[in-house]
C-alpha cells in the first residue's frame, strides 16, 4: 500500500498515516487480513520517528481497523471494510466541522443521538 | 545482422580466436618435442600427480576455446543486451580467454622435452598467480574496447517507461509504498527444509541432517518478502531488516511493470542472478522491473506493481530534478 506524507502540512504526520491506511482501506487497496510494515520499518521508510508511526497505528486501532499484534506488527482487521472506512473519515469530517462551528462536545453528541432516535 | 552487432561478435570472438590460434601453432611447433603422455595435474609443490594423453591434450586445447568462443559470440550476438551490460559481459569473456590460454600454454612449455612417464615436468603454483593476472590485464583491455563502441540503444520498454505513469507528489512530500510477496512455497520450502533436517539428524547423523536444518532457518524469515518503494529505491527485505536487497534511487534508470517468467527469463525461482538482469522471483507474473543506470534489469514479483513501478519513476524523476 501507498503511504504518502507531508511534513510541512499542518496535520500531525501521525494522523496523515492513519488517513493514508484509512484511504487505502475504503478504496479497496488494503483487504482484511493484509499485513501493514511495522512500525519501525514505516519510519524508517517515510524518514520519520518510530513513535509517530506508531501514534498512527495507535489511532487506527481504536477506530477498529487494525489489530496491533507484538511481533507480528500490524494486521487489518476482519471487519475493516472499505464501507466502515468510509464511514470512519464521514464521522472525521462532522467532527472536524463541528470544531469549526465552535460546538461543544455535548451538543454534538445530542445531534447525533437525535439523528439516531429518528 | 546489422554492421553494429557484427562489431560486437567480433570483438567478443577476438580473444577465443586469439588463444585458439596460439593453441594451434604451438601444437604444431612443440608436438615433435612434448611426450607421449602429458603431466596435466600437479600437486601443491609443483610436481606431476595427474597425466593426459598428448593427442587427446592438444585436441582440448584447441577445441575448449573455439566452443567457449562460440557460446560468447552467440550471446553476444542473441543476448538482449542494453545500455553498458555488454562492456562487463566482454570483459568477462576476455578474462575467461586469459586465463585458459595462460594455464594451457605453461602447461604445454612445462612438459617439453621431458621424457614419457618421468617426473620430469614441474610447475609452480606461481603460474596461477600469472593466470590469474593475466585474467585481469585481460579483462581490463577488453573493457576498454567495448567502452570505444557506442552504447546499445535503449530499448522501447525503457522508453516508454520514462513517459509512463506518475504518482503526483506536492513538493516536500514524502512516499513510500510497501507490499509483501505473498508465496505459499517459500514458508513451505524453509520448514519442510528445517523439518527434514530434523528428521535426517535423528534417523541418519546430524552432518548430514545439520545443513539442511541451518539453511531452512536462514530461509524461514523470508517467508513473506516485504519489498518497499521510497525515498532509499527499491528493497525487499525479511522479518528481520538485514540482509535484504536493496537498489538505490541513484542506481536506476527506469520502472516499469511487467509481467515477466521466471523460468524462462530468470532460470527459476528465489534471489537470481542472470548475465543481464538478476531479480526477487516468487513466481511468474506481474513485477517491477527497474532498468539501471548499467544497462541492467533488476525484477521484483510482488502485486500491484503498477503502483510501485510508478512510484519508484516518480522518485527517481525527484532526485533528477535535484541533482
Amino acid at each position: 500500500m501507498l503511504f504518502r506524507v507531508d511534513p510541512s502540512s499542518s496535520v500531525p504526520l501521525g494522523d496523515q498515516i492513519a488517513a493514508c491506511v484509512r484511504r487505502a482501506v475504503s478504496d479497496g487497496s488494503v483487504a482484511p487480513g493484509e499485513r501493514l510494515p511495522a512500525a519501525r520499518a514505516l519510519a524508517d521508510s517515510l524518514g520519520v520517528n518510530v513513535h509517530t508511526a506508531l501514534r498512527g497505528y495507535q489511532r487506527l486501532r481504536e477506530e477498529g481497523l487494525i489489530e496491533l499484534r507484538r511481533g507480528r506488527g500490524a494486521v487489518v482487521t476482519a471487519g475493516a471494510s472499505p464501507h466502515r472506512a468510509r464511514l470512519l473519515e464521514g464521522v472525521r469530517a462532522v467532527v472536524a466541522e463541528a470544531r469549526e462551528l465552535g460546538l461543544a462536545e455535548g451538543d454534538l453528541l445530542d445531534l447525533v443521538r437525535a439523528e439516531l432516535n429518528a | 545482422m546489422n554492421p553494429k552487432k557484427l562489431g560486437r561478435a567480433v570483438l567478443v570472438a577476438l580473444p577465443f580466436l586469439v588463444v585458439l590460434i596460439l593453441a594451434l601453432v604451438l601444437a604444431g611447433t612443440l608436438s615433435d618435442r612434448l611426450p607421449g603422455r602429458l603431466a596435466t595435474h600437479f600437486s601443491a609443490t609443483g610436481e606431476a600427480n595427474g597425466y593426459t594423453g598428448r593427442t587427446t591434450f592438444l585436441v582440448l586445447t584447441a577445441l575448449v576455446p573455439a566452443l567457449l568462443g562460440a557460446c560468447w559470440t552467440y550471446m553476444a550476438v542473441r543476448g538482449r543486451f542494453h545500455g553498458r551490460a555488454y562492456d562487463g559481459f566482454t570483459a568477462a569473456g576476455y578474462a575467461t580467454a586469459a586465463f585458459f590460454g595462460y594455464l594451457t600454454t605453461v602447461t604445454l612449455f612445462a612438459n617439453v622435452d621431458t621424457a614419457d612417464g618421468a617426473p620430469g615436468a614441474t610447475f609452480t603454483m606461481w603460474h596461477l598467480v600469472g593466470a590469474f593476472g593475466s585474467a585481469a590485464v585481460a579483462a581490463a583491455l577488453g573493457y576498454f574496447l567495448a567502452r570505444l563502441l557506442p552504447a546499445l540503444p535503449d530499448d522501447p520498454e525503457a522508453a516508454a517507461a520514462r513517459e509512463g505513469a506518475r504518482i503526483p507528489l506536492a513538493d516536500g512530500e514524502v512516499a513510500g509504498w510497501v507490499r509483501s510477496m505473498a508465496s505459499w512455497w517459500l514458508p513451505g520450502t524453509a520448514l519442510a527444509m528445517v523439518l527434514a533436517g530434523v528428521v535426517l539428524t535423528f534417523a541418519l547423523r546430524p552432518v548430514t541432517g545439520l545443513p539442511l536444518m541451518v539453511i531452512g532457518l536462514v530461509l524461514l524469515p523470508y517467508s513473506r518478502p516485504n519489498v518497499t518503494v521510497d525515498r532509499r529505491g527499491l528493497i525487499v527485505s525479511g522479518l528481520l531488516p538485514w540482509p535484504r536487497v536493496h537498489v538505490p534511487l541513484e542506481r536506476i534508470d527506469t520502472a516499469t511493470s511487467r509481467n515477466v517468467k521466471a523460468v524462462a527469463e530468470y532460470g527459476g525461482w528465489g534471489y537470481r542472478v542472470r548475465a543481464t538482469r538478476s531479480g526477487v522471483i516468487t513466481r511468474s507474473g506481474e513485477a517491477i522491473v527497474a532498468r539501471l543506470e548499467n544497462g541492467r534489469d533488476f525484477a521484483v514479483t510482488v502485486d500491484d506493481s503498477a503502483t510501485g513501478a510508478a512510484l519508484l519513476n516518480t522518485l527517481v524523476d525527484r532526485r533528477r530534478g535535484r541533482s
